[in-house]
């Protein structure tokens, strides 16, 4: 292990390309890992919290598009299991001067969801906005959202990031607004009751909707499982980049070294010690570059959700699974990406000193 | 110790060694001579191990090398080399040069070789600080530090001036003496002549 750190200062030049291209792949990984995971896990939370059953409309691929009658409560409150309902409408629209906010429409009832930090919850034709659109409103007392003026009645802060970059007003009001009913009906049950048995009876009410359990919802989403795919891609992408840069300026810097690996042969080193001498190399590298772009990783989620710029709608951090994840992709891009420039210097024929003018 | 036996060598249709018998005895100093071209290296590769003979046998100490299974413990165990070329590690130390080829070594047998060959404040050295003729002995004492039963030299004065290529070979003489049996290929007839035997190598032939 000490011959590898002395190689590896050795040649600092390309192990400095080494280390910086582990770090772009490494933080790349990170970075997309850990957003994705952020939003899926901002957006699985205010669902959860929302209730055991949510109903949308059936066959939609989005609960944008999803549009439910809010009638449909009053029926679902006769269901003796069930012990409360609520309806929000999900939407995005430009705000003030901001050209894209999400704006939750949301029964009365939901409104306790929303910690107020200044003012009070929303009338008709009010709003209530979070906490970091309020900071970056240049009109904090009234927003223009779809040409209609809302007063500003309040600002909340939520744990979810998200929700504090959004604005919250009356149901009836998003109704005119985004022209539906409901997007979304959640139901809370009482304990012990058979969700499934639940959902079947609500899904009697009205050949239109589908009622799923929240969590069985959220494991389905199309949107997270987009999210989810989107990141696994550019993870492999990152990760395919990470091996491609190892092996070739490996090979590169072994080419050069092609003196030191015939020595090693001719002195009867075996091949597996010179195949793990590389390997070792690389693993340090390896090991160095995620420490460096943990930190960096770190510090970027840190700024990304401390921007006021994106309002809290960008969010990440890195979890310990996520890192020891991170950590055993990193041994797998080195150990991976060592393998054949290592082969190729366990081979060198020891020739090559005896023809060392073509060395 | 070393017999080869009708050994041929070619490269493609050049006929590069022909029917080669040659014995070497036990802690003989046997020098190749030859000019450039004449096979006298690639009649050190084959006898070294490095490079297969087309036909022939040869047989070190009753073991025919056709017969040797793990040819990377062989050469540890029994040969050592000194190439024109030092071909130290330059970022490894003196001393962790000489321990690449045993690093089971003791400091002590380390710096036994290196007050043998007038070298022995140079151990925590590194390749580039030390003199060529330094570095020279430095690649003699790697080739030692196994205990070899014979080391193979090709043209090892070849970057040396001639006052350093004549400790080389005064070197060299003493290990004989000492019993290590050393086989060098080199081009000059002059220092050649301070070897046991002299095989001249000339068009592939002895």
């Amino acid at each position: 292990m000490a011959y590898a750190f002395k190689a590896i200062k050795a040649n600092r030049l390309k192990t400095s390309l080494i280390i910086l291209s582990l770090v772009f792949s490494i933080s790349s990984i990170f970075l997309i890992t850990s957003i994705s995971n952020g939003i899926v896990s901002m957006y699985s939370s205010m669902l959860k919290s929302d209730g055991d059953i949510i109903i949308t409309q059936k066959n939609i691929s989005d609960t944008f598009f999803s549009n439910v009658n809010i009638n449909l409560i009053k029926r679902i409150k006769t269901l003796n299991e069930v012990t409360k309902t609520s309806a929000i409408i999900v939407a995005a629209s430009i705000v003030g001067d901001l050209p894209i906010v999400a704006v939750y429409g949301v029964s009365k009832n939901r409104f306790e969801n929303y910690k107020l930090i200044k003012g009070s919850y929303p009338k008709q034709n009010e709003v209530l906005l979070g906490k970091s659109i309020y900071e970056n409103l240049k009109n904090k007392n009234e927003v223009l959202i779809s040409n209609n003026k809302y007063k500003v009645s309040g600002v909340f802060q939520s744990d979810i990031g998200f929700e504090n970059g959004g604005v919250v007003l009356n149901i009836s009001d998003a109704s005119i607004i985004f022209n539906k009913s409901a997007s979304m009906i959640m139901v809370n049950s009482k304990i012990d009751t058979d969700i499934e048995k639940l959902i079947s009876k609500i899904n009697l009410l009205d050949k239109n909707i589908e009622a799923k359990s929240t969590n069985s919802f959220v494991d389905n989403y199309n949107q997270f499982e987009i999210i989810k795919t989107s990141s696994n891609v550019i993870s492999f992408i990152s990760f395919c980049m990470g091996l491609l840069t190892i092996a070739s300026i490996l090979s590169i810097t072994i080419n050069q070294r092609k003196s030191e690996f015939g020595i090693k042969r001719a002195l009867g080193i075996s091949m597996n010690k010179i195949v793990l001498q590389i390997i070792n190399e690389s693993l340090i590298l390896g090991v160095f570059s995620f420490i460096i772009a943990l930190g960096i990783s770190s510090l970027v989620l840190y700024f990304i959700k401390n921007s006021s710029f994106l309002h809290g709608y960008v969010n990440g951090e890195i979890s310990f699974e996520i890192a020891i994840f991170i950590l055993f992709t990193t041994l797998a891009i080195s150990i991976l990406g060592s393998i054949i420039p290592a082969l190729n210097a366990s081979k060198t024929d020891p020739m090559v000193l005896i023809q060392g003018d073509r060395i | 110790m070393i017999t080869l036996k009708n050994i041929c060598k070619n490269y493609d249709k050049e006929v590069v060694l022909k029917n080669i018998n040659l014995n070497i005895k036990k802690g003989s100093f046997t020098a190749l001579v030859g000019e450039s071209g004449s096979g006298k290296t690639t009649l050190l590769s084959i006898l070294s191990t490095l490079l297969k003979a087309n036909s022939g046998e040869i047989i070190f100490e009753n073991q025919n090398y056709n017969s040797i299974k793990n040819i990377d413990k062989f050469r540890q165990k029994n040969i050592g080399f000194v190439f024109q070329f030092h071909y130290l590690i330059n970022y490894l130390s003196v001393k962790e040069n000489i321990l690449l080829a045993n690093e089971k070594a003791s400091l002590e047998e380390i710096n036994n070789l290196l007050s043998l060959l007038d070298i022995s404040k140079l151990t925590n050295s590194y390749p580039n600080e030390i003199s060529g003729g330094q570095r020279q002995r430095v690649a003699i004492a790697r080739a030692l530090i196994n205990n070899p039963r014979v080391v193979f030299a090709d043209e090892p004065t070849g970057n040396l001036d001639s006052k350093n290529s004549l400790n080389v070979f005064n070197i060299f003489k003493k290990l004989s003496k000492e019993g290590v049996t050393i086989i060098v290929a080199t081009h000059d007839k002059s220092l050649a002549k301070l070897a046991d035997n002299v095989v001249e190598v000339k068009d592939g032939q002895l």
